[in-house]
């Protein structure tokens, strides 16, 4: 089979998945009966028989006399068409696509950051841990990376908070950039910076490059602290999966022949056993979802994971709708590239 | 018969006892399991009136640092760090242990169902396996407080609903080798029907890398569910449980860190030896999917 035919078959599959996802999560969320829906559309200021005409209109608007999976056919049809329904959180409401926009570009920044302090802090360690098996480096590195998969996401952020904002005073541990810098600037209304809503980009865009250097320095805890969660998986499985290859014969090949060891260990080696990692890439964009909720929520970053608490938390119907799809697309796509990648760069994969 | 299973046991017995960090991880897990016992039959043996609820102390609200009388130091509203996390072992071990019992009993039945039948009604349960595996679990912790209330038990639903996809998934695959092992392909030849041998030789061979897994789980399941208590999905709760403690003392971070730190490192003892456990209990139990 060809590779685009491979991928066309995935995305088939794909779509049953994501329909059986958001149907489940609307089950659940609309089976309260439908005052959870009114509440989010009704005009607060309405009451007397205007409030009761205004109810009857959002009843025929959302068909909510029908039974629940009649009106998730009509939630599907409204989200074909474009529209995600509203939200109605305290720190924002309107429109859930718009909400994307404004708080999706946070929290991307902060995954691409911690993806790249993985793979920067977790490629040697875990190359070294396995080419120096047993030594004091693979112990020590072994013991860090058990130590932090076992702390929950939430103290590895708070014990960053208490060594270098409280302890050291070093780094900055609240929001996106310290709101006496930006007081007058134009560009930044309610916590959120136009008009790409990366504060770092904007400040940058705007040519406040002091205010740009500040606001990267609170984005390095927290990055951190995502990062430091699925660090010592990585590090886990790169050193097992290096370790296999050492042991194959034509490692050992390359030895007899005289290869020197250094390109034993980055061509030979690194090469074959970064696939399972980069397999697991998954795992690490789920937990990275995940682990924002968590990030977001302890260094008040107003980011994806931030608004989907804050939805949860006010009983936000549209809100948690519209995070269910988002998370559920993101996770799915995920999945889908990296078996493309995976198909691309192992040749033993027959698709 | 008899002196070839106990030999057996003793030298499995062995390979777990020689595993240093094995042993330990066991004997703190069994400590573990001895408090919540003591906490849930006779609390009196460590001084604690109240195993079920957090005791304030309003004349001195604010934290206390480590002392003699307090050697954990006290959280928000004086409550006493140490006996506070002495009682929330209990409960953090009750649910996780929920979590993961009924999350791997479910999987495991419809892993092993579905591999062991195969052809359509194994893509079927797949397919509902895979759709349940992409539900972020904090989306459904949230989707199922909705519907029964965000409380403790709607949160071990949740969590066992997220939970069982990856135990049907590694109980299919087991099931799947099993299956073609010559012993299967010998009983059924002598005529066994295949829901004996479903019983006989399948289900025995496939719940020791089960219980293997339940084991280490257990060390991702009490982190994961303090975080869920840490957010705040289970308001007002004032039961004594880990997550919930470390938010007590998160307005004094700055003068006061142990009231986050202990309660967290609580759970990162308890998560480590866990892990350490299961990875002994694997090389016991499942030598070719050794630990390196």
């Amino acid at each position: 089979m060809k590779l685009w035919a491979y991928i066309l078959r995935r995305v088939v599959i794909l779509v049953p998945t994501l329909i059986g996802l958001t149907f489940i999560v609307f089950v659940l969320s609309h089976s309260g009966g439908p005052n959870l829906v009114l509440a989010e559309y009704l005009n607060p200021h309405l009451s007397g028989s205007a409030k009761q005409a205004q109810i009857k209109a959002l009843i025929q608007e959302f068909h909510l006399n029908q039974p629940i999976y009649v009106q998730y056919f009509y939630w599907l049809l409204q989200v074909l068409k474009g529209n995600l329904g509203y939200t109605n959180t305290p720190i924002y409401s309107g429109p859930v696509s718009q909400a994307f926009e404004l708080f999706m570009p946070n929290t991307l920044m902060l995954s691409i950051i911690a993806s790249v302090f993985t793979w920067v802090i977790g490629m040697p360690l875990g190359v070294w841990s396995a080419v120096k098996k047993d030594g004091v480096f693979d112990q020590t590195t072994r013991i860090a990376a058990l130590a932090l998969y076992s702390m929950p996401f939430y103290l590895i952020a708070l014990s960053l908070i208490i060594i270098f904002g409280v302890y050291f005073r070093v780094l900055p541990f609240s929001g996106t950039v310290n709101l006496l810098l930006v007081g007058s600037v134009p560009w930044y209304q309610n916590g959120i910076s136009y008009p790409t809503h990366i504060f770092i980009i904007d400040a940058a865009i705007h040519g406040k490059y002091m205010i740009a250097l500040n606001a990267l320095e609170h984005l390095i805890l927290p990055s951190l602290a995502l990062s430091l969660g699925s660090l010592a998986a990585f590090i886990r499985l790169l050193r097992s999966q290096m370790l296999e290859v050492f042991g194959q014969d034509f490692i050992r090949f390359a030895y007899s022949k005289g290869v020197p060891e250094k390109d034993i260990i980055t061509v030979h080696a690194r090469k074959n056993a970064i696939i399972v990692p980069l397999t697991n890439f998954v795992y690490l964009v789920a937990f990275l979802l995940g682990g924002a909720v968590v990030v977001e929520s302890i260094f008040n970053i107003p980011g994806i994971g931030y608004w989907t608490t804050q939805a949860l938390l006010n009983n936000d119907v549209g809100g948690i709708m519209g995070s269910t799809l988002l998370f559920g697309i993101i996770l799915v796509a995920a999945s889908l590239a990296i078996d493309v990648i995976y198909a691309l760069i192992d040749p033993r994969v027959r698709y | 018969m008899r002196s070839l299973e106990t030999s057996s046991f003793r030298l499995s017995l062995q390979t777990l006892l020689r595993n240093k960090s094995a042993f330990v991880g066991t004997i703190i897990v069994i400590l573990y399991f001895v408090d919540a016992l003591v906490m849930e039959v006779y609390p009196k043996l460590f001084g604690i009136t109240q195993p079920n609820s957090l005791v304030e102390n309003f004349s001195s609200p604010l934290p206390l640092p480590p002392s003699f009388s307090h050697p954990l130091g006290t959280t928000a509203y004086g409550i006493d760090l140490l006996t506070s996390i002495l009682k929330a072992i209990k409960f953090d071990l009750a649910y996780s242990l929920a979590v993961v019992l009924s999350g791997a009993a479910l999987g495991v039945i419809i892993g092993v169902i579905s591999g062991y039948v195969g052809g359509a009604l194994d893509e079927f349960l797949m397919r509902i396996t895979d759709i349940v595996f992409s539900i972020p679990y904090l989306v459904l912790a949230l989707a199922v407080g909705f519907v029964i209330g965000r409380t403790y038990t709607s949160m071990v639903l949740a969590l066992a609903i997220v939970w069982w996809p990856l135990y049907a998934r590694y109980g299919r695959a087991l099931t799947l080798s099993i299956k073609t092992l010559p012993y299967v392909d010998s009983a059924r030849l002598y005529g066994m029907n295949g829901f004996k041998i479903l019983l006989k030789h399948v289900i025995p061979n496939v719940l020791p890398p089960v219980f293997v897994q339940i084991s280490l789980d257990l060390g991702t399941i009490m982190p994961t569910f303090s975080t869920l208590s840490f957010i705040g999905f289970i308001p007002n709760a004032n039961l004594p449980e880990l997550g919930f403690l470390t938010t007590l003392g998160l307005n004094y971070i700055q003068t006061a860190p142990w009231t986050v730190i202990f309660p967290g490192l609580a759970i990162t003892v308890f998560s480590l030896a866990a892990n350490l456990m299961g990875e002994g209990l694997r090389d016991v139990f499942d030598p070719r999917r050794r630990s390196e």
